[in-house]
């Protein structure tokens, strides 16, 4: 008689992706903090990805980031940042009457047309989040984003802010992590332009707030100390090792 | 841009902090610094170091430049920028006469030089350009450039005797007309392209193009080491025009970076002053009377901003006394009313445009360091998105089911939504899932043995793109045969109410890279006495297979028959330094056998 002693290996539960694991564990703690999940397509048109976001036409702050356009569709690009995401849920937010104090978060692919290298790929995942309220403060965004860093790295983390530019933010900064004695660049972040407000139907006047959006592979790769973030997307299972 | 700081050193009568302080203050207050680095090209006492400094759009306007960089370390290091005198000469009257025909030229300051000496550049010069990677001309020429960036104006010499007569117009250009640049490219004119041209009427160079505005010379004025007299143009251009002919022609200089940025038409002047000084310096000459068309005076901007409004932004409480020292620094006229300042800003900064502007000024002044990290009190209600929710679903439910999640690119080689002008050779967004995944599926197929897997089950959720809409799809194999669903109908037994209960994850997972070196797999069979759990021989296999076995030898099949149980346990070798020979293997192999042999209650299948 034969009698299976050792565990049938493919009842075990699969392996989830690394950039799942930090794309739930980050959503996880925003929930926590009150912000809303939100979503946006990948393939955006340009009042969403950019004149929306106060990023002008024939301007050189179009250039800062390298875009992928559609062929035989004017108007179409793969999104350059989750900030589209913004952009749609404020207008629906302001087209159904409702007032601030809103916050959302939203975690989703981004579009670079660049030469990829170790840490640079033409696909990459952006955290993106905006909190918008009378008296949201950029004290409040460093708040926050020091909040999300000490739950996702550890309390021994710090953060510092450098002077930088978007157009969709005034004042715009560039964040470093310090982490194990390091600092590492980690994204952008700002307080939301006044302009932005007003082109989501949002009176600036009255209500402001902050948005944030760094990417998620370089957390994930300083979380589990990975050599090269390629990897990734080669549908390879020994990179889904936890 | 590239920055000298002996350069900058010119601008202060106080010795600058050194290189590296210098560098830490600029990235923390104003710009990301690039690199720095340290110049012995001219022997160690003219020592120069080079900052690559970011500078973006928004400070390009007053930024692109040694003077731009000087104010800041002034605002930063509270230094005091020298005094600059100008007009160290007496001009003659003028016959130049210069036409603006077309509203994309804001400003044109012309002024002829006569009897100049145009020759090599002297040694503090050539080494000024050659510190920030330019190339030396001739005196005249490179007086124009070293302007250019210290000043952030670009401007242009013709050789006035190349002319016509003593006329320049800016017009729109013509179907048919042509120009040949100074570095010898032919380029075909139109009428969206802005020129300068001679403005003579009845000669045979009458109406000739001589620039291209803002981007470029043209080799019909060009000064060289013949030229007697010149024409100095300072000018301003629009600087969406000067950015969109600059991309159709393919030319991008030092000039359009800067027009196209816009900058105030203001500059021209100091711009004007200097470049007329230098030349004088540098080559003499007879110096006339400038000729200034500008026709509509740019006008200063004047914004109120109180304190409350910049403490409120910034979740500070700033008090008057130390935000009026941020506008005195910044050298910004202001004036007090109440707690409500009224600012006039300078006419170079062009980004500032409104209150929210002026706060950015003072937090970067004052420095980010300042602000403290306040969690916000507000509550809120938490909604779960939809689509997030049902992808968090699908991959629980698959992971619980035994599969492994894998992510595959979203560019292919074939689909029916195409990218412009990719750096890739993959130009199509995937339509489907289902071939990435099989793709995956045969990779992770070959390293089943890597994987202690005894199949290979996986999936992918992902945007797919379709002709007119993107969807997202769910993809998993049965065996070989992958089968791709959309996430919506994936998701049709989910309850109404998700939860986003987590995983339990190890935080302190370290990643393991794996060796880019084939692997080399062998299984053991071997039959032992039923109560044996098989550790022991686990041990043995460990031991014996030397450190190239790239993991823990494991059971991928056991069964008990008559007492005896079977444990079939496979060992993966593998390096990270080479490719792993059949023959070595063996050597490992055949040890192993002979240890198993020697234990009696073990026998070998």
């Amino acid at each position: 008689m034969e009698n299976k002693t050792q565990k049938d290996l493919s009842t075990v539960a699969g392996r989830e992706h690394p950039l799942s694991m930090v794309i739930n564990n980050a959503v996880k703690i925003f929930i926590d903090l009150g912000f809303e999940v939100a979503t946006g397509p990948e393939l955006e048109d340009v009042w969403h990805n950019f004149d929306a976001l106060n990023v002008p036409k024939d301007h050189p702050a179009r250039d800062m980031q390298d875009t992928f356009y559609i062929k035989g569709e004017d108007g179409k690009v793969l999104r350059t940042h989750t900030s589209n995401v913004q952009i749609r849920y404020m207008e629906e937010f302001a087209k159904l009457g409702k007032k601030p104090p809103f916050a959302v978060i939203s975690v989703g692919k981004c579009f670079r047309n660049e030469a990829t290298d170790a840490t640079h790929e033409m696909q990459f995942y952006q955290i993106e989040g905006l909190m918008i309220g009378e008296d949201i403060s950029m004290a409040n965004l460093k708040g926050v984003l020091s909040h999300f860093y000490k739950k996702m790295l550890g309390e021994d983390t710090n953060l510092r802010f450098r002077p930088s530019f978007f157009p969709f933010t005034e004042p715009s900064i560039e964040f470093d992590l310090k982490y194990k004695g390091r600092w590492i660049e980690m994204g952008g972040a700002g307080m939301v332009h006044p302009k932005v407000l007003e082109n989501c139907g949002i009176d600036s006047n009255k209500y402001q707030g902050f948005a944030f959006g760094p990417g998620l592979e370089r957390l994930m790769v300083i979380k589990y100390i990975m050599p090269d973030i390629r990897p990734a997307y080669h549908g390879d299972l020994r990179f889904s090792q936890f | 841009m590239k920055i000298s700081y002996s350069w900058l050193q010119n601008y202060f009568e106080e010795k600058l902090p050194d290189p590296e302080k210098i560098s830490e203050g600029i990235i923390f207050h104003s710009f990301e610094v690039e690199s720095l680095d340290n110049l012995e090209t001219f022997g160690k006492e003219k020592e120069d170091w080079v900052f690559d400094i970011k500078i973006l759009p928004d400070r390009a306007h007053d930024c692109l430049s040694h003077w731009g960089i000087a104010k800041e370390i002034s605002v930063i290091f509270d230094l005091k920028i020298k005094d600059q005198k100008y007009e160290i000469f007496k001009p003659k009257s003028t016959n130049l006469k210069i036409e603006i025909q077309d509203e994309k030229c804001f400003r044109y300051m012309g002024r002829i030089v006569k009897k100049v000496n145009v020759g090599a550049s002297p040694n503090w010069l050539k080494e000024k350009l050659q510190a920030i990677g330019q190339k030396s001309i001739n005196n005249v020429v490179d007086a124009a450039n070293f302007v250019m960036f210290d000043l952030g104006q670009p401007i242009h010499c013709f050789d006035l005797d190349k002319l016509a007569s003593e006329k320049i117009i800016v017009r729109n250009g013509k179907t048919g007309e042509k120009l040949t640049t100074l570095d010898k490219k032919d380029i075909s004119l139109d009428e969206s392209i802005l020129v300068i041209a001679d403005g003579s009427t009845c000669s045979p160079q009458a109406n000739e193009v001589l620039a291209i505005a803002g981007i470029k010379g043209g080799t019909k004025a060009e000064v060289d080491f013949n030229t007697k007299n010149i024409i100095i143009e300072v000018a301003n251009f629009d600087a969406t025009s000067t950015r969109k002919t600059a991309k159709k022609i393919g030319i991008l200089t030092d000039a359009v970076k800067r027009y196209e940025n816009e900058i105030s038409p203001e500059l021209c002047e100091k711009a004007m002053n200097a470049i007329t000084d230098l030349i004088f310096e540098l080559s003499e000459g007879e110096i006339e009377d400038v000729v200034d068309v500008y026709p509509k005076k740019a006008l200063q901007k004047e914004i109120s901003i109180s304190i409350d409004y910049i403490n409120k932004r910034l979740g500070t409480s700033f008090k008057e006394e130390e935000i009026e020292k941020v506008w005195q620094k910044l050298n910004f006229e202001f004036a007090k009313d109440n707690y409500l300042f009224k600012i006039k800003v300078p006419h170079l900064r062009i980004d500032i445009t409104g209150p929210h502007d002026l706060t950015e000024e003072v937090i970067r002044v004052l420095g980010y360091d300042r602000l403290e990290e306040k969690l916000p009190e507000i509550r809120l209600d938490t909604k779960i998105n939809e689509t997030f929710a049902k992808m968090f679903w699908a991959r629980n439910k698959l992971i619980n089911d035994g599969y492994s999640e894998v992510m595959t690119y979203s560019f292919t080689d074939t689909g029916e939504v195409e990218v412009l002008a990719s750096a890739s050779d993959k130009k199509f967004l995937r339509n489907n899932l289902s071939d990435g995944l099989k793709e995956s599926l045969r990779l992770n197929q070959l390293n089943a043995p890597l994987l202690e897997m005894n199949e290979i089950k996986i999936f992918e959720i992902g945007t797919v793109f379709l002709m007119g809409k993107e969807e997202i799809h769910v993809a998993y194999n049965d065996k070989k045969n992958i089968i791709e669903v959309s996430l919506n109908d994936f998701c049709k037994d989910m309850s109404s109410e998700p939860s986003l209960e987590l995983r339990n994850y190890n935080l302190e997972t370290k990643f393991i890279p794996w060796s880019i070196y084939p692997f080399i797999s062998r299984d053991v069979s071997v039959w032992v006495p039923e109560k044996d759990n098989g550790e022991e021989l686990k041990k043995l296999l460990k031991e014996e297979a030397t450190d190239l076995l790239i993991r823990d030898p494991y059971i991928f099949d056991s069964f008990t028959k008559n007492g005896k149980t079977s444990y079939a346990f496979r060992l993966v070798f593998q390096s990270y330094e080479r490719t792993l020979t059949d023959d070595e293997i063996n050597i490992i192999m055949a040890k192993i056998s002979h240890k198993i042999k020697q234990n009696s209650r073990w026998e070998l299948r």
